[in-house]
């Protein structure tokens, strides 16, 4: 063993751990942020959280890579976080049950439409493949929509900020769109943003109402499911 | 109010928890590996946790404990993707006017979709109950 190399990983450890603190520092203080702004959807902390650190890259001319070094610890997190999704879907199932026909339409109609419009729209207007692969699971919770990203040839980080920008404008335009459509039913409002607008969508929704809120984690829970068992399948059969 | 656990116990607790919602990960993960499932292992890790859920009929606390945790900072966990759209600057940068419109378009009609599709059916089923 030669000191230099003992050296070496010694600082590129110092220096993921660095990365991680930052980051988990930018976090505490953007989600003081979120709260002064009173969970206002477009105080997003993730954003809010990440723009810095990709300013603080580029000043200092300092690979991504690098960075993940320290990062790939939070997203390894992010699998366990996933399966903890089944604890609150278990617990508020059981208050939402009884309105299973509604949701399992609105389910159906929902992802579809989801998925169908983004990978066509995008499409159309020339996006690049990899970009239309990564757009085609949006709506889905991010954690599984980067997964389901990965399945098909996208690009996981992009996923994840477009469904981040996608439960930003959903939170934002829902009861603008609902009002629009005549969809009065807080049920329906909450389902309908936990489809659309997964995480944030949901955050958005409790703040209507606790049904709304309730319904649209539910909605935001089938809709990874159901997205991550159909949509790879789909993609394999028809490219 | 439940009598309060002592805190080494309550720890101990989290940790296991914690380990539960590991191993459905990675058992997940190993299924769609051995059986090559074209669906991301987490999700077979989650349907793993629901199935013990429901024959448990209960949730234990401490699992409750954790999941609440984690969940509530998701976000934290999302900042190293949203760093790594650094990586993919010039794609977004070529593919930027179908990016923004493909979200505004989409996620406006999904929303309709979904919320209009439930009231819809839930107006027909409520009136079909009600003529019972």
């Amino acid at each position: 063993m030669s000191d230099i190399g003992g050296d070496f990983i010694f600082r590129g450890m110092a220096e993921a751990l660095g990365w991680l603190t930052l980051t988990i520092v930018l976090y505490i203080a953007a989600r003081r942020v979120q709260s002064a702004a009173k969970g206002n959807p477009l105080a997003n902390s993730v954003l809010l959280a990440a723009v810095p650190i990709m300013m603080i890259l580029t000043v200092a001319d300092v690979p991504v890579s690098q960075y993940q070094e320290g990062g790939i610890v939070l997203l390894w997190i992010l699998g366990p976080a996933t399966v903890a999704l089944a604890v609150p879907f278990f617990i508020n199932f059981i208050h939402v049950r009884a309105a299973w026909k509604p949701m399992a339409v609105a389910l159906l109609v929902g992802s579809v439409v989801a998925v169908i419009s983004s990978v066509l729209i995008g499409h159309l207007l020339g996006a690049s493949i990899e970009t239309v692969r990564s757009l085609a699971p949006k709506t889905v919770t991010t954690p599984i929509a980067m997964g389901i990203s990965e399945e098909i040839g996208g690009i996981p980080e992009l996923t994840a900020a477009f469904v981040i920008f996608t439960g930003i404008i959903g939170a934002v335009a829902a009861s603008a769109v609902f009002k629009l459509v005549g969809v009065s039913d807080a049920r329906a409002r909450g389902f309908g943003m936990g489809v659309a607008a997964g995480g944030i969508g949901t955050a958005r929704a409790f703040q209507e109402s606790l049904i709304a809120g309730t319904f649209s984690g539910v909605g935001m829970t089938l809709n990874g499911i159901i997205t991550a068992i159909l949509l790879p399948l789909l993609w394999l059969a028809f490219s | 109010m439940a009598r309060k656990r002592p805190l080494a116990l309550r720890i101990l607790l989290w940790a296991l928890a914690f380990l539960a919602l590991v191993a459905c990960n990675e058992v997940g993960g190993y299924i769609c590996d051995r059986f090559g499932l074209p669906v991301p292992g987490t999700v077979i890790g989650l349907l793993i946790m629901l199935a013990v859920l429901a024959v448990l009929r209960r949730v234990p606390e401490g699992l409750n404990e954790v999941a609440v945790y984690l969940l509530s900072h998701l976000n934290l966990f999302y900042v190293p993707a949203g760093v790594g759209v650094l990586g993919y600057v010039a794609l977004v940068a070529r593919d930027f006017w179908p990016i923004v419109i493909t979200l505004f378009v989409s996620t406006f009609l999904a929303t309709i979709a979904g919320g209009l599709a439930f009231q819809f059916v839930a107006r027909a089923t409520d009136k079909r109950e009600a003529d019972k």
